[in-house]
């Protein structure tokens, strides 16, 4: 069954169960099916049916998430854009997808000049409808746009092709299932796709989600909503434990049976502490670009107490059902178990590539024969390897692959050794460039000033002297970006 | 220690993360009234909060701190 088949299954099935929690209100299956119904009737009165690529302002309520299910029952795809992003951005957005339509469930500033705003809130209520009005799975269900290296955002469109493979892959792993009952925490943004697996998945399986108000402490939040909303499920960023670390002696939630990670790395000691927090979850890393729709990899810490890592970091997992994974060097030859290379991903979640960039499309994707049939592959950028169980294990961004006097670098390894020494400290390695135009590695630490004699001395004892960084600095905390991952673009920008 | 050097030393973790004293802190003060306190933010401050006085908050009081008055409070009743 396909994602809008299960929509129309699953809020009927469940129309009395909650479906949403958010700033503790409760909406049910049945308040938010007839939100998507409300919104329906304003999108089929003011949107021409031609207008595919509909932009909405991702707020925090039931309208907003009702408006994604409004647009997919109606032919049309969404296109997030968020209320804190520059209108100068947002609108780059917009435009690229050609949308002339943005709806918001709050009056937005700035927008009407150039786009017609539809208000989804309190409009005319419409008798309850889930029935799609015009569906192929060859329909765009989103557009996200992800940073690209030349400043302009990328967009990469997902059909419902690409989801429903995604849905059956997960649902083919029945430890990741969802039941009803399930409890689940919703903690990203919609522009993140991250976001398709905490909000879309449970609300499949007609269980509940909990969102984090914009105006909250995150890390707190979470806590208090698995504390006292006894949550079930949880999908995060590393770094809410990073955080929570402190406090991890006062934390012991025994509801918790399901803890995944993913979109950053994540360090093997601080999960394996966090693990002692809630005794009765397993827990996973895992991974995917979002160029192959959200989830690719899933490794399991379940009886697990020595996980494979490569410089401390978990391993992220085997590809799930259907996925083709391989390691590649730089003549596109496939690599033998353990060899160090790039990872290419081909399969029915692949992307069709990235919106109107044929150049980007040419570097990014290479069709080639692989398992006797012909298939598209897409370059990831990651650098990993694959061993002979298949569980693939990261090592670092091929752009964070640095080369210091000829010799290639990797930045993580250098972070590793530091993070080493100053237990619980957060580095990053950079590469800088000096006044004579050689490269050169900065170590950036997340702490206030100190002597780095003994840190120097020590990463002297573990690596080569082309790898030893030529500067320190302080910075008291690190940038994160929206989704919880550090910013390194912004840290090389300070220095 | 009374309540106003409290306070002093409050708004010094604060200067401190945040790099602007272009706030005024009454009991009624939150997040959404001084420029750059966040998520990430008020987990320095609250570090740095932690390191000027030498006490360690529970997790159960920063998670009901709703605002100033909240966080003044919990120190005072940390100190004593």
């Amino acid at each position: 069954m396909g994602v809008i088949d299960q929509i129309v299954e699953s809020f009927s099935k469940y129309k009395n169960r909650p479906a949403l929690c958010i700033r503790k209100e409760t909406y049910t299956y049945e308040d938010l099916s007839q939100s998507i119904s409300d919104i329906r009737l304003l999108i089929r009165e003011h949107i021409p049916l031609s207008h595919k690529h509909i932009g909405i302002m991702t707020n925090d309520d039931v309208e907003t998430y009702a408006t994604i299910f409004a647009l997919w029952l109606e032919g049309k795809a969404y296109i997030p854009i968020t209320p804190t992003t520059p209108l100068e951005r947002n609108s780059f957005i917009l435009n690229e997808v050609g949308s002339n339509f943005v709806l918001s469930s709050e009056k937005v500033d700035g927008y009407d000049k150039d786009y017609s705003v539809l208000i989804t809130s309190d409009i005319q209520s419409a008798e309850i409808n889930l029935e799609p009005s015009e569906f192929s799975e060859s329909n765009l269900a989103y557009i996200l746009f992800t940073s690209g290296s030349t400043g302009t955002p990328k967009g990469v469109p997902i059909t419902f092709k690409n989801l429903d493979s995604l849905f059956r892959a997960l649902d083919a792993d029945p430890r990741h299932k969802i039941f009803s009952e399930d409890k689940c925490l919703q903690m990203f943004e919609l522009n993140f796709d991250f976001s398709l697996v905490t909000f879309l998945y449970p609300l499949l399986n007609g269980a509940s989600i909990y969102t984090i108000p914009k105006d909250q402490i995150k890390y707190f939040y979470i806590y208090k909503l698995i504390l006292e909303e006894k949550l079930t499920y949880l999908v995060m960023v590393p770094s809410v434990i990073h955080y929570l670390r402190p406090y991890f002696s006062e934390i012991n939630e025994l509801e918790v049976r399901y803890c995944c990670f993913g979109a950053a790395p994540l360090d093997a000691d601080i999960v394996l502490e966090w693990k002692k927090c809630i005794p009765n979850a397993i827990l996973y890393n895992s991974y995917g670009p979002t160029e192959y729709t959200v989830t690719t990899t899933y490794y399991s810490l379940e009886n697990n107490d020595t996980p494979k890592t490569r410089n401390g970091v978990v391993a992220l997992g085997k590809p799930l059902d259907k996925v083709e994974a391989m390691v590649i060097d730089e003549f596109q030859n496939i690599l033998k178990p353990g060899e160090e290379g790039e990872l290419c991903l081909a399969g029915s979640q692949l992307t069709s590539g990235y919106w109107g960039n044929s150049q980007k499309n040419k570097e990014s994707f290479f069709t080639t024969v692989y398992n006797g049939k012909e298939q598209r592959f897409y370059k990831t950028g990651d650098l990993c390897t694959m061993d002979e169980e298949q569980d693939i294990t990261f090592i670092g961004r091929k752009d964070f692959q640095v080369k210091i006097r000829g010799y290639r670098v990797e930045l993580s390894e250098i972070e590793f050794y530091a993070k080493e020494k100053l237990s619980k400290t957060n580095v990053i390695g950079i590469d800088i460039t000096n006044d004579l135009g050689n490269t050169e590695i900065a170590l950036i630490i997340e702490s206030d000033k100190f002597d780095v004699s003994d840190l120097e001395k020590h990463l002297k004892n573990k690596l080569p002297d082309y790898m030893i960084p030529t500067q320190y600095k302080f910075i008291k905390e690190f940038p994160l970006n929206a989704n919880g991952k550090i910013n390194r673009k912004v840290i090389k920008n300070i220095l | 220690m009374d309540i106003e050097n409290i306070k002093i030393k409050v708004r010094e973790a604060f200067v401190k993360v945040l790099e602007h004293d272009n706030f005024t802190l009454t009991d009624q003060t939150t997040a959404h009234d001084v420029d750059g306190w966040e998520s990430i933010t008020h987990m320095m401050i609250i570090s740095e909060i932690e390191k000027s006085f030498d006490i360690k908050f529970k997790l159960m009081s920063l998670m009901n701190m709703n605002n100033i008055g909240d966080l003044i409070q919990t120190i005072e009743s940390e100190i004593k």
